[in-house]
């Protein structure tokens, strides 16, 4: 119980320390729109071309979503450590009841519900501007658990980040190094056959791989999705612990 | 008498930097205990080395008899140096976030009161002045009513009215029977708060003790600082045998000059026809006791004999 209460106290914390920086409140829900303006209303599908955005437009509505998913956790969690890091709030919180693990699973939570509500947006902007079709049925809220799931992945991977850098300039420059490479080799937005035979083994190596495959199963193709959840819940879980303990708790 | 904190032979170093070279102390159960020390004295490594929150190289330290790491944090309290909380929470959000954090932890507003605070509660962190922040941060240090309290430099930045609220708080606290481990660069402040006081230098501790008894063992002398208009020789002034001076750039500083002596020392002055524009009487502190043992530019001792004039004279 008590450590649901300190869960609790980080999260209205950090959440209201969000809602209080109006810029980034502001980015975080203008990111996916602009992604959706400009890859579903301006660059638009071409499903009977060749190369990029050759699938219907449904395809592309995974990989719309691994958007936010990717960007946002990893510099949010990053940039938190950062700041906390420079004004030895780590040091404080060390001495307090609060465990790496309750601080991370509460600013998860902060991200789950800020990119929870960016993905709607975007999911209903991509109806609206692109006219996709998204199946409506019980199993389509199997989205939920895949967002929440990513999100607690990159947060860890996030809080990874913040620790091993010694700047927020440096943690954003290591998030993007990092999410794009990622963002484009995970089966979002390029197709496997786009790229070399002997790479796409690779693409097993993106945790990105298992969302994109997952949510694309849910909202465009239909069929087998569980396996890529339980992957992609097992890596949640090891990132998450990861990232736990990367949070400096001592200098 | 009932050890709070402990700490034995602790040492430290991060690369080359030794930080702590072998600290031992010991404070009891509602004690202030007063850490003075240069800027790179160790003196924040061990607060973190008594806080658990740095590992040492070796030693050891305990707090309420647990190893610093596994001490029940209920009843710790901490005001790290350079502490900055989040800005866009205002000062009651940001205590009762703190307070949220404990199983018992007392009423925000309550504490916000204690500091002076209550009138800018609903004030954004960040918008406080300098001093508001301070106070702010040892609220949410008192949330949960700590056994034992650790402030690193708390009262910087604030002002001298300000201060005198945070030390008559303070001096509440240890009252109430709160162990209180206090470092600062005011010397005033740890004469004013600490029952002992340990100073630390280059990773040692140098000495410990009561601040009384260290004045009067390292502070040196009395002494009556002259400024005269002119260049003087000591060969002119003819002083009582248990006082010493010493020409200084401004004038003449006499040394052992109690109450009783000013007088004397005046009048051997005029004697001489020593014209003074200033005089200041000025009895050792725990300045001169940091400034004798630091090696640095102290004044308070009496020169050696070549350069002194008095007692034969």
């Amino acid at each position: 119980m008590s450590a649901l209460a300190r869960v609790a106290s980080e999260f209205v914390a950090s959440w209201h320390s969000f809602l209080r920086r109006r810029t980034a409140v502001f980015f975080t829900f203008f990111f996916p729109a602009i992604i959706v303006v400009i890859f579903g209303a301006l660059v638009q599908t071409q499903p009977t071309g060749g190369g990029l955005f050759a699938e219907p437009k449904e395809y592309y509505i995974a990989g719309y979503l691994a958007v936010v998913v990717l960007f946002t956790p990893l510099s949010r969690v990053g940039s938190t450590i950062a700041r906390h890091r420079d004004g030895n709030r780590f040091e404080k919180l060390a001495t307090t009841p609060l465990t790496r693990a309750e601080w991370l699973l509460a600013h998860s939570l902060v991200n789950v519900v800020v990119i929870g509500l960016a993905a709607l947006l975007l999911l209903g902007l991509s109806v609206l501007v692109t006219g996709a079709s998204i199946p409506v049925s019980a199993a389509t809220l199997a989205v939920i658990p895949f967002v929440a799931l990513g999100v607690t992945l990159f947060c860890g991977l996030g809080a990874i980040i913040g620790s091993l850098a010694d700047s927020q300039d440096g943690v954003i420059a290591a998030s993007n190094a990092i999410a794009l490479p990622l963002l484009f080799l995970s089966e979002t937005f390029v197709t496997p056959d786009l790229l070399p035979a002997w790479f796409v083994p690779a693409l097993n190596l993106s945790p990105l791989t298992f969302f994109a495959r997952g949510v694309r199963a849910l909202t465009y193709t239909g069929g087998e999705w569980a396996t890529n959840l339980g992957i992609l819940a097992a890596l949640s879980v090891a990132f998450f612990v990861a990232g736990t303990l990367a949070i400096p708790q001592t200098d | 008498m009932n050890e709070v904190l402990v700490a034995d032979d602790l040492r430290k170093s991060y690369g080359d930097v030794e930080a702590l070279s072998g600290v031992s102390l010991s404070v009891a159960e509602g004690e202030v205990f007063g850490l003075i020390g240069p800027n790179g004295a160790g003196k924040t490594t061990l607060v973190r080395a008594l806080t658990g929150t740095t590992t040492p190289d070796s030693g050891s330290a305990s707090v309420l008899g647990s190893d610093p790491t596994s001490v029940d944090r209920q009843r710790l309290g901490l005001l790290p140096q350079d502490f900055t909380p989040a800005g866009r929470l205002t000062a009651r959000e940001l205590v009762a976030y703190y307070a949220g954090l404990y199983d018992d932890a007392r009423d925000p507003d309550e504490l916000l009161s204690d500091v002076g605070l209550a009138d800018a509660a609903d004030t954004w962190y960040e918008n406080l002045s300098g001093g508001q922040q301070r106070r702010a941060c040892i609220a949410l240090t008192l949330a949960n009513d700590p056994d034992v309290l650790f402030l690193d430099e708390p009262t910087t930045g604030i002002d001298p009215a300000g201060r005198r609220s945070l030390w008559s708080l303070i001096d509440d606290l240890a009252a109430r029977g709160t162990t209180v481990f206090l470092t600062s660069h005011s010397m005033a402040e740890i004469e004013r708060l600490a029952d002992r006081v340990g100073l630390l230098n280059e990773g040692q501790l140098v000495t410990v003790g009561r601040p009384d008894d260290l004045v009067a063992e390292h502070g040196g002398e009395n002494r009556l600082v002259v400024r005269t208009a002119d260049s003087i020789s000591l060969d002119d002034i003819s002083l009582p045998p248990s006082l010493a001076a010493e020409v200084t750039a401004e004038g003449v500083t006499v040394y052992g000059v109690g109450p009783r002596e000013i007088g004397t020392t005046v009048t051997a002055l005029d004697d001489a026809g020593i014209v003074y524009e200033s005089l200041v009487w000025k009895q050792p502190g725990l300045e001169e006791v940091y400034l004798s043992l630091t090696g640095e530019q102290f004044e308070g001792a009496r020169p050696t004999a070549a350069a002194v004039a008095g007692g034969s004279q």
